[in-house]
């Protein structure tokens, strides 16, 4: 009772974003709800395991934000959403067979949530000053760290209360290693293999492999202005031309656009965690050329890489490019007053 | 011809990009927590380091080629590749101050630092342990200043940033840039795979 | 001068692990500290291997320090250091030489070490025989210290091992043992003497009134 009666005298004075607080928490909460068709669409094919990580990651997430919070004596800010949307966004870009008991993998997810929230946020000075997109960091760390876990890929529709299912490759695992003819052998034809991508009948992380419902949450979003268009178009439309252009076998212009859009976590990427508001720029301008840059490395790491997925390392790298376009976009205008100075000064 | 080409152009992105001596060999990290704290002195680090680098590594080659190989004295290159450092660092602070006083002042404080960042030793130890020809070692040398140079500007504006940002009190300053380092190593680990040397 | 000595090669000693320690305080020499210490074998030889440089270059300065002429120290004190580390790098190679084949050009580059250099010029070119190599002695302590520090999580993390030998059962975190762990871990050990630190110091203070 205490705490809370002091926190309501404190909001005032403590945070130096409280005239944005409830606009912070509304964004975090709609961009929560844009996700859950994607979310509902991995639950569907993936089974229950996929909502148990999902719902595990989301309550990491919140328990160690408050924990921090608790250990360094601020205000709690758990509320505003934000540890939701991280532990959502971390939850739907795992396998859904990390739910398993031998062996043991459960633990993938806590700890994936608590360098996301605490070693990327956190430590940064909190929600606004992180430089990382958290639920990338926390991705790319449980990859690294349990290579083996983190890529087991369950086979779609099983039964939905299955705890263990028929493992498979991913589309863009099957895309690099053995080529697009046996991917389409896979899938029968080309219509079957974009139906499968498009509805999200595929192996994959569980919120990433519906491209209709992610598409049906981003455009929510942009619809309510709460992103725009200049990333996700800048991304998707750099990936798209460079698919075509070399993506095919021996000659050029030969590639599949569509396939490499709607596989793999492009659509989520694009939508969901390249438009982050505190983790790309701000200016229209470095969006789009941040959009690009993402493209541009999704492929190259696609294409050329050691990895079948480049989406979540393209946009982490473009993320500690973010300060830096800032600053090259935005200096125009005011570098050259600071430049004139300085020789008046001279 | 052309062959040797792509192998210079894929030494150069494998220095610079794929095994960054920041993020994978660890070196040159004195002067890469030192440094980066401002943008303006990140820039100037590196356009020196890389400079000096690539004069340092050509000279190291010659010397090592044409002088120690002959005279069955390899075992000396540590002390021969530090005193070519050594040197060079020295002549540049007094060829510049006299040619170019004015680059001197922007840039000279750097000189004087650069002798103690192990990645310009390790070029040439690197250069002279892989057999690389000349112009191959040059391109390695300019391949790791760019490299360099990359991770100086990348860290020097988060922790612009991160200055404004409540850090908590024992992550403060350093501890926090090894932590950004290690981020920003994570997300580089895309790259591995992509050339294979 | 004399009454004194005894307590000053003891501070002398705790000084270079302690107060100025290299890594954790100093934050100079930072390479090995992240590039050999993925396991606990590497770091621990890696220590003893600047221990001993550093403490073989200040006795040599010491001894040498009457004749060195100033104008032309630094180049001596280079020659000094890259001689001794010639002599580390030779015998480690000859011994060790399957951690030698890891680590090779990591103990060529002690070389430039700005710590050793550091004392060579700030405390042996200026002090006698003893306490200089008091000085080394605990420098270099504080030195394997640090690296041991940091490579026992990193292997215990990383590979669930200590000295090669397997500890713990469970999947490790292979992150610690890869590059990016090693800065994680390098600046939590920061953070957490930093925070030790703070708390010591808050109850000195407290003490004092």
């Amino acid at each position: 009772m205490e705490a809370t009666k002091k926190e309501h005298q404190l909001i005032v004075s403590v945070s130096p974003h409280v005239k944005t607080d409830e606009t912070t928490s509304r964004i975090m909460w709609s961009v929560s709800l844009a996700l859950l068709p994607a979310a509902l669409a991995g639950v569907y094919f993936f089974g229950l395991r996929a909502l148990f990580i999902t719902a595990l990651c989301i309550v990491s997430s919140a328990v160690f934000e408050q924990l921090y919070f608790r250990m360094v004596g601020k205000k709690s800010a758990v509320g505003d959403g934000s540890a939701f949307l991280t532990g959502l966004l971390l939850g739907m870009n795992m396998p859904a067979s990390l739910w398993s008991f031998s062996p043991f993998t459960v633990h993938v997810p806590v700890i994936a949530s608590f360098v996301a929230v605490v070693i990327t946020k956190q430590l940064f000075g909190g929600l606004g000053f992180n430089v990382f997109n958290p639920a990338l960091i926390g991705r790319a760390f449980a990859l690294i760290s349990w290579p083996k876990a983190m890529t087991i890929w369950s086979e779609p529709t099983a039964a939905f209360l299955a705890m263990d299912a028929k493992t498979t490759a991913t589309p863009l695992g099957i895309l690099k290693e053995e080529g697009v003819v046996k991917l389409l052998e896979v899938f029968g034809d080309k219509m079957s293999l974009y139906m499968h991508l498009l509805t999200g009948n595929r192996a994959g992380s569980i919120g990433e492999t519906s491209a209709i419902a992610i598409l049906i949450g981003g455009l929510f979003l942009l619809y309510r202005g709460y992103i725009t268009w200049h990333i996700p178009v800048s991304f998707l439309g750099t990936a798209a031309v460079i698919a075509w252009v070399f993506g095919g076998k021996g000659a050029l212009f030969t590639g599949d656009p569509i396939v490499h859009l709607i596989s793999g976590g492009m659509m989520l990427g694009a939508w969901f965690m390249a438009t982050d508001y505190v983790t790309s720029p701000s200016v229209r301008k470095g969006q789009i050329i941040f959009g690009i840059g993402c493209g541009f490395l999704t492929m190259l790491i696609r294409l050329k890489g050691g990895y079948p997925e480049g989406v979540m390392f393209a946009i982490l790298i473009m993320n500690c490019f973010a300060p830096i376009i800032d600053r090259g976009v935005k200096s125009k205008v005011f570098g050259a007053v600071k430049q004139n100075t300085a020789k008046e000064n001279k | 011809m052309n062959s040797e080409f792509i192998k210079l152009f894929e030494l150069i992105i494998s220095a610079s990009l794929i095994n960054n001596f920041v993020f994978t060999r660890f070196l040159g990290l004195c002067i890469f927590f030192g440094v980066s704290k401002k943008m303006e002195t990140a820039v100037g680090m590196s356009i020196t380091f890389t400079a000096v680098m690539m004069i340092s590594a050509a000279m190291s080659w010659v010397i090592f080629n044409f002088i120690m190989i002959p005279l069955d004295i390899t075992f000396l290159k540590i002390i021969v590749f530090i005193g070519v450092v050594a040197g060079l660092v020295q002549a540049s602070d007094t060829i510049m101050r006299k040619v170019a006083p004015g680059l001197y002042y922007k840039l000279g404080i750097y000189l004087a630092l650069i002798s103690t960042n192990c990645i310009i030793l390790a070029v040439p130890l690197v250069n002279a342990g892989e057999k690389y020809s000349l112009l191959q070692s040059i391109a390695f040398a300019f391949g790791s200043g760019i490299g360099f140079a990359l991770a100086m500007i990348i860290m020097a504006s988060i922790r612009e940033k991160l200055e404004l940002a409540d850090v908590p009190a024992p992550f403060r300053g350093l501890p926090m840039a090894f932590v950004v380092t290690g981020l920003i190593a994570l997300a580089f680990t895309g790259f591995s795979g992509l050339i294979t040397l | 001068m004399s009454q004194s000595t005894t307590i000053n090669i003891k501070d002398q000693i705790l000084n270079g692990i302690v107060k100025e320690n290299t890594i954790f305080k100093l934050a100079l020499s930072l390479c090995p500290s992240i590039a050999v210490t993925n396991n606990l074998k590497n770091g621990v030889l890696m220590g003893i291997a600047v221990l001993f440089v550093q403490v073989m270059v200040n006795i040599t300065i010491s001894l040498l320090r009457n004749v060195i002429q100033p104008k032309v120290r630094l180049p001596i004190f280079m020659l000094v250091i890259s001689g001794w580390v010639t002599v580390t790098d030779m015998t480690m190679a000859a011994t060790v030489p399957d951690v030698y084949k890891q680590m090779g050009l990591y103990i060529q580059l002690i070389v430039a070490f700005a710590s050793i250099l550091a004392r060579a010029e700030m405390f042996a070119s200026k002090n006698k025989f003893i306490p200089s190599m008091a000085d080394g002695i605990g420098m270099g302590i504080g030195f394997l210290f640090a690296l041991t520090v940091i490579s026992f999580f990193r292997e215990l993390l990383g590979k669930g091992s200590l000295w090669g030998m397997p500890i713990v059962h469970t999947k490790p975190v292979l992150m610690f043992i890869l590059p990016a762990g090693g800065f994680f871990a390098v600046g939590i050990l920061m953070a957490f003497f930093n925070w030790i630190d703070a708390r010591y110091m808050k109850k000195s203070s407290h003490a004092a009134h």
